[in-house]
């Protein structure tokens, strides 16, 4: 690069993890430029040491990690060399670093202004209080959060993740920074706030003309943002190059693979597995779970009357049928309720009004045994691997645990029988005798599953049962449900924030707003002809390095979803719907058919929104389905 | 302001039934333990009709829910009765002294006597918390900050020491040594404010493990949190994030540990060491009492002690919710 010299010059930057046994390069020789204006993006999956590497730009390193050879030029300035003193004023004022968990990044005891003020005084002494305070109410404004001088006042944990990691930038850029280094910062957030993040970060760039590190493990995300890209695969830089020669050219085999294995889903290809085609074959065949009118309220206490509750509608009115040997998905935003339905469809709760029939009986109602008789049928699969297994307990003891409490097997039959689950599942029998201890997330997942396996269910509730593993695990056991599924007739519910996901396996999707279903369609339609805004605004989030038919522009909503205890009259959308017209305030709409069995909530959804903006490869695949395999049941 | 008018209310409705609850165990044990306290208030050569005729104009006699109500309506008039046993000049009646010296109407009233003790047992207890905050607290926050390295082993060595020290010896060793051989501080009875320090010293020693575990505790937690590593790279020293917020933060299980366990163990070793240092407070009168088998003043002792302990708590969980806004939902 012959023009300026770069803000930032990394140079043969090596890392080594030390334990007592051995060294392990965790950077190897890394080298980058950064120059002012610019967005470079770091990709990289779990483990390949973008993180430390982010890290080691504010020189947080510490034991066992130790940086033992390279430099990192600040300005010309060797950061590695520079005393104390001199690095604390720069950190902060001139270098800011954004983490990937906001909710953490500040004292959870003190209002939020008060930490932005205190650090802004730290970095800029002389300032004013006064001043500091205004140039923080000033900065709050403009990561658009509402209401900023109240919200000055307010403390860490009032603030949702995505409001939360606008005051962590608020904080980053408050001291006009020319440098910042964005940890993976959209990875706890729902896939609308993660775009909203990302394109207030682009606008902010724009304006402070900061340069901008932004590490992150998924491509589609990194898509959004950089100019120019570092692929980093264990600790090395693998291929460097523009954001638009990384995806139509990828040189490194790595690079390769990372671009073909992204997701897809509008430009699904054949290797995809099959979802099966039955969306439109549900007519006349066997409900295995009924979900009927059901709701469920929780109540809170009222802050502003003495003795007071409020009431938290979590969810209202939903209604939908699951066929055996199905894949439903249930999608929507963090507080739609969607964890809440899970809780009531696995009769963790009873609904407040309404019916849930398994098979045609009521779940309601039962008690004791008839309960535990039911239960057998239907299992819940949660998200954390690492809290959901007794540690104690060897793996053969967890997984025949529901044998035991159901009763009715010797102690041989039990053996056999989790030995024959562990095995499909695909966890060795040598595990059977071992402790939980030091299995991937991935295998402790295994174990869960097997653990509901082993009383041969016919329905498997999966809340958010796969997001916390990455891409390889997730694609490995989304293949086993899929074996199982056709071995033993299956049928899934997946409730889920990935609708990359969802587009792969569920052949109808429920879309959830505010505690209602707002849309429930075959999988085809839900993606490439839905009839509710909210859908649409979902699918403009995705992060994708594909064409998407709905551009963010359009459909991108602005804020959070309202709060579900002053739910607003009419159409609960209305408030964030860039569609809304007068009569959304009075009616709600409910679900009506658009034929062939897909239904939408929204006035608009037989016309009136504008039409999907299909890429040539969309156009043509208008196939419901992403690729055909035969399926089995239907 | 709202959220403090429900919680002092709420928790002053939960508070009370506590202390009722803990009044009408102790009135109802202290009525079917075996020692009949008009044998020891008349003495021993009274005519067993004679007791029996005293018990009866006393009430005593009467069925033990019967007796509560009309102690309970008593103390809600603010009365808590008269000692069984001392006489309002002080000193006892009855007793060894024989029938006649036993005077029912001149009997001392039970509150005079508290309050006479409370002030000698209030300076103690104060004078015990402030020793023992003085010494554990660098010593807890400097094992917090240096976790795992030699400042935690030692603390941790420390309190170990301290905690295996029964208190009733340490006061008698701190008595001959310091007091009879070293002739450096008294140590029986009151005649002025050096008269406390001995007996506050060991109650201080009894107290301070607790305190040094929870704060080197609450400390090094603390300091485990991200904010801490996270606020120093946003650019604070960090000197600043101990002291502004790791030591703030640290303050709420330290005011638990105060207010709960600190409180009570206070008011379980105050009977011990106030018998032996024969230290004129609450506790020496409640050993006392319990020797006499004199009810109204046990029962008195035991409803104020309940008391206090549950308005501690209430206000240390008041305080608790302003340093952090989290526990107030």
């Amino acid at each position: 690069m012959s023009e300026a010299h770069p803000i930032l010059r990394v140079r043969d930057l090596t890392v080594e993890l030390q334990s007592a046994a051995s060294r392990r390069k965790v950077l190897d020789s890394v080298s980058l430029d950064l120059h002012a204006d610019e967005v470079l993006g770091i990709i990289g999956e779990s483990g390949s040491g973008k993180t430390v590497l982010s890290r080691a730009m504010v020189n947080w390193v510490s034991r066992p990690l130790e940086m033992t050879s390279g430099q990192i030029f600040y300005h010309g300035e060797d950061l590695r060399q520079m005393p104390v003193r001199q690095l604390q004023v720069l950190r902060g004022r001139k270098i800011s670093y954004i983490g990937a968990d906001p909710t953490s990044a500040l004292d959870p005891t003190l209002p939020i202004g008060h930490q932005i003020v205190e650090k802004l005084k730290s970095v800029e002494p002389g300032i004013s209080e006064a001043d500091a305070r205004k140039r923080v109410i000033e900065t709050l404004q403009a990561v658009r959060i509402p209401s900023a001088a109240e919200r000055f006042n307010e403390f860490p944990f009032q603030f949702s993740g995505g409001m939360m990691q606008r005051v962590m930038i608020v904080d980053a850029l408050v001291t006009s920074p020319d440098l910042l280094v964005a940890d993976n910062i959209t990875q706890p957030l729902d896939v609308t706030v993660a775009a909203q993040i990302l394109r207030l970060l682009r606008d902010l760039q724009a304006e402070y003309r900061t340069a901008i590190l932004f590490v992150s493990s998924l491509l589609g995300v990194v898509n959004d943002i950089a100019d120019k890209v570092l692929v980093l695969a264990n600790g090395r830089v693998v291929e460097r190059q523009s954001m638009q020669g990384i995806l139509q050219s990828p040189e490194h085999e790595y690079t390769r693979h990372l671009v073909r294995d992204m997701p897809r889903i509008w430009e699904a290809q054949s290797e995809v597995p099959a979802v099966r085609a039955r969306v439109n074959s549900n007519h006349g065949r066997e409900a295995i779970l009924s979900v009927r009118d059901v709701s469920r309220t929780y109540a809170t206490k009222d802050r502003s009357r003495l003795f007071g509750k409020q009431y938290v509608q979590a969810v209202r009115g939903v209604s939908f049928d699951v066929y055996k040997g199905d894949s439903l998905g249930i999608v929507g935003e963090s507080g739609c309720g969607k964890s809440s339905l899970s809780r009531l469809l696995s009769r963790l709760e009873e609904p407040d009004s309404g019916k849930i029939l398994f098979k045609g009986q009521d779940v309601g109602g039962l008690r004791g045994t008839a309960l535990l008789n039911l239960r057998r049928g239907f299992q819940l699969l949660l998200q954390d691997p690492y809290n959901s297994i007794p540690s104690h307990l060897t793996i053969g003891r967890t997984v025949a645990e529901p044998l035991i409490i159901h009763g009715g097997r010797s102690k041989a039959e039990i053996r056999e029988k989790v030995a024959e689950t562990m095995a499909e599942v695909g966890l060795g029998p040598e595990l059977a005798h071992s402790l939980p201890v030091g299995l991937s997330a991935g295998q402790r997942q295994r174990v869960n599953i097997a653990r509901a396996m082993v009383l041969e269910p016919e329905l498997l509730i999966l809340d958010e049962t796969l997001s916390a593993l990455d891409q390889v695990e997730q694609a490995k056991l989304l293949g086993l449900f899929e074996k199982l599924q056709v071995r033993h007739g299956m049928t899934y519910i997946y409730i889920s924030h990935d609708l990359g996901m969802v587009r792969r396996v569920c052949s109808r999707v429920a879309v959830m707003y505010l505690g209602r279903v707002v849309e429930l369609a075959g999988n085809g339609t839900t993606f490439f002809n839905p009839g509710h805004p909210y859908t649409r605004a979902l699918l403009s989030a995705v992060p994708a390095i594909e064409h998407r038919p709905y551009d963010a522009a359009t459909y991108l909503l602005e804020g959070e979803p309202p709060n579900p205890i002053n739910i607003p009259p009419g159409c609960s959308f209305r408030t964030r719907c860039p569609f809304a017209f007068g009569r959304c305030a009075k009616d709600e709409p409910t679900l009506l058919a658009r034929g062939s069995g897909d239904l939408a909530a929204c006035h608009l959804a037989e016309g009136g929104m504008p039409a999907p903006g299909m890429s040539p490869a969309g156009l043509h695949d208008l196939n419901p389905v992403p690729a055909l395999r035969s399926g089995t049941g239907a | 302001m709202l959220f403090a008018v429900d919680f002092f209310l709420r928790r002053l409705v939960q508070g009370l039934v506590i202390v009722v609850l803990v009044a009408m165990l102790i009135f109802t044990l202290l009525r079917v333990v075996p020692g009949d306290p008009v044998r020891i208030m008349l003495g021993p050569m009274v005519t067993a009709e004679m007791a029996e005729e005293t018990a009866q104009k006393m009430g005593l006699r009467d069925p033990v829910p019967v007796q509560f109500i009309r102690y309970a309506a008593q103390v809600i008039s603010g009365d808590f009765g008269h000692s069984f046993v001392r006489s309002a000049q002080g000193g006892s009646t009855g007793g060894s002294r024989g029938g006649d010296t036993f005077d029912a109407s001149n009997r001392a009233p039970v509150m005079g006597l508290i309050l006479t003790a409370l002030p000698y047992s209030l300076l103690l207890a104060g004078l015990a918390l402030g020793i023992s905050l003085v010494i554990s607290l660098p010593i807890g926050i400097v094992a917090g900050l240096f976790s795992g390295r030699w400042p935690d082993r030692l603390a941790l060595y420390l309190s170990s020491l301290f905690v295996s020290l029964p208190n009733i010896w340490l006061a008698l060793v701190l008595i001959f040594l310091v007091s009879v051989k070293g002739g450096l501080l008294p140590a029986i009875g009151y005649q002025n404010w050096t008269y406390a320090i001995l007996p506050a010293l060991v109650l201080a020693i009894e107290l301070s493990p607790v305190f040094i575990r929870s704060a080197s505790v609450a400390v090094s937690s603390n300091m485990m949190e991200s904010y801490v590593p996270s606020g120093i790279i946003r650019g604070l020293s960090r000197p600043r994030m101990i002291v502004a917020h790791v030591l703030r933060n640290s303050m709420i299980p330290l005011l638990n540990v105060v207010g709960i366990q600190a409180i009570g163990l206070l008011l379980g070793s105050l009977f011990v060491i106030e018998y032996a240092f024969n230290y004129p407070g609450v506790g020496l009168l409640m050993i006392n009492a319990v020797f006499q088998r004199d009810f109204p003043v046990i029962q008195a002792i035991a409803i104020l002690a309940c008391t206090v302990l549950v308005l501690v708590n209430i206000l240390v969980d008041f305080a608790a919710t302003t340093i952090d806004r989290r526990l107030q939902y």
